[in-house]
């Protein structure tokens, strides 16, 4: 009865052990998942208006504003590691990870997420991945992806917006200012404005293949229909703002906020 | 007595034709004058060979009348010219004689002709916005440029279009050659968001210059054909550099 109880225990011990060395073995050969993750985290003190400048490679990148002078910088580096060397150069920071790992064979994602002050000049661009921009109200926000990646900007008061995508959507929701300028440009993807319903702006809006363009409620006897409907120009209010759309394979939307 | 009163009485003085005074100062001028003296030497020489080649039956009618054409000869090749009369010259025409009615065509084709040069000169020396350039047709050129068009100083629509098109797509093969070194250390992500992006591109590409080639008139499709032009441009651009 003993002499089999103890064979029964070796036998569980044994079986525990092989699949235990068993499991180290394949957690020691396995490559390294993707998923593995480093992190990055910086502050910098900063001026009301600073500007950040951010090129990424592939990723997605969150700018928001916040009620304080300074810029706090935080990635997520997926593995292989991007190396990141921010630069402060008369009162802009500029990040640029394209340049920081030109040449490498393998970079992983870089997920950004910076907060600036309100009056902050937001410029950011990235090869593939999403941009979204939140409650900036300085100068400019730029946001570029050379090919795919859906660029979200709200609760934007810039006087200078650029929005430019491949295949991707974009969505503004904010403010058309006084004399700003406003260009949203996409390849294919849907271009949706929620602008509040008193702007005043000039406006070429293009969608040469969908011809789709909707204006909604800013629909009115100054616009007119350019090129058998393929674009719209015309203006709202005393024109005092430029605004300029053009989607290559996609459709236009007005919202009124 | 001078040089040129010496000079004029050489020929009496050596056919002894002189009186004996004037002689006298012929021969005091003709002692310290080395100028007038070799003067008088060559006539000599040239005479005595007159008399040794003439035969003596031959003699000269009058000498006196014969050393005078020669003399005059002589005087009328060394005779400076006579002074031309002053021109009278008009306000415009200083130094020019052209009538007042001239003098205007000139400046009005000197203004002209200045007017187009800057308009040329100012055309080529901002950088062409595709508006301007790509997406015009004939139809919304204006008269005057027409009239350069035609005249050679400027670009048609379609020749400005083509030659931009023919830029962009010298740029566009540099690009994609740099893109064709560095696309293999991309990952599949990178390479796949690339070619779909590209794809598209070219597509619109396709699309837009066939409509040109049925309608070169169609300014939109210029203009897109333009847009997309550059945003290939770029594309290869910006991964190139990664």
């Amino acid at each position: 009865m003993a002499r089999t109880s103890k064979s029964r225990l070796r036998k569980y011990f044994t079986g525990k052990t092989t699949i235990l060395l068993l499991l180290s073995v394949v957690f020691f050969f396995a490559p390294e998942e993707t998923s593995a993750q480093k992190r990055f985290a910086k502050t910098y003190p900063a001026t009301p208006t600073v500007r950040v400048s951010l090129a990424n490679r592939s990723g997605m990148v969150t700018v928001e504003g916040w009620n304080r002078p300074e810029v706090q910088v935080r990635a997520y580096l997926e593995y292989p590691a991007a190396e990141i060397v921010p630069q402060l150069v008369n009162g802009t920071i500029f990040i640029n990870v394209v340049k920081d790992n030109q040449g490498r064979a393998e970079v992983g994602n870089v997920n950004f997420t910076i907060r600036v002050p309100y009056d902050a000049a937001v410029d950011i661009e990235t090869r593939v991945g999403n941009l979204n921009v939140s409650s900036v109200r300085g100068a400019l926000v730029r946001a570029k992806i050379s090919s795919d990646g859906d660029i979200t900007l709200t609760n934007i008061s810039a006087s200078q917006v650029s929005a430019e995508n491949g295949i991707g959507n974009i969505f503004f929701d904010g403010e058309i200012s006084s004399g700003g300028k406003y260009r949203f440009t996409s390849m294919r993807g849907d271009i949706n404005l929620r602008i509040p319903f008193n702007s005043s702006f000039k406006l070429i809006a293009t969608a040469p293949s969908t011809r789709s363009i909707d204006l909604g409620q800013f629909a009115n006897n100054n616009m007119r229909l350019v090129g058998d409907g393929r674009r719209v120009t015309g203006q709202t209010g005393d024109g005092s703002s430029s605004l300029v759309v053009t989607n290559l394979r996609g459709g236009i939307k007005f919202i009124p906020r | 007595m001078n040089c040129e009163e010496c000079q004029q009485h050489i020929s009496p003085y050596l056919d002894g034709e002189l009186v004996e005074d004037v002689a006298t100062q012929m021969r005091e001028h003709l002692t310290i004058c080395a100028e007038c003296s070799k003067l008088c030497e060559d006539f000599s020489v040239i005479l005595e060979s007159c008399r040794e080649s003439v035969p003596a039956d031959i003699i000269p009618p009058n000498a006196q009348a014969l050393w005078c054409r020669i003399n005059n000869l002589i005087e009328s090749e060394v005779q400076p010219e006579p002074e031309k009369a002053e021109v009278k010259k008009g306000w415009f025409g200083r130094g020019w004689n052209i009538s007042f009615s001239q003098a205007t065509a000139g400046m009005l084709a000197i203004a002209l002709i200045s007017s187009l040069l800057t308009v040329v000169g100012i055309r080529n020396y901002f950088e062409p916005s595709g508006e301007d350039y790509t997406s015009r047709s004939n139809a919304s050129q204006t008269t005057f440029e027409k009239f350069l068009s035609k005249i050679g100083l400027s670009d048609s629509p379609q020749q400005a279009r083509e030659r931009r098109i023919e830029e962009q797509r010298a740029a566009i093969e540099y690009w994609t050659k740099r893109v064709q070194e560095r696309r293999g250390q991309w990952n599949a992500k990178m390479r796949d968001a690339f070619d779909r992006n590209l794809n598209l591109l070219d597509e619109s590409v396709s699309e837009y210059t066939t409509i040109l080639e049925e309608n070169p008139d169609d300014e939109l499709t210029g203009e897109m054909l333009d847009t997309v032009l550059n945003d290939k441009m770029d594309l290869l651009r910006e991964f190139s550099d990664l």
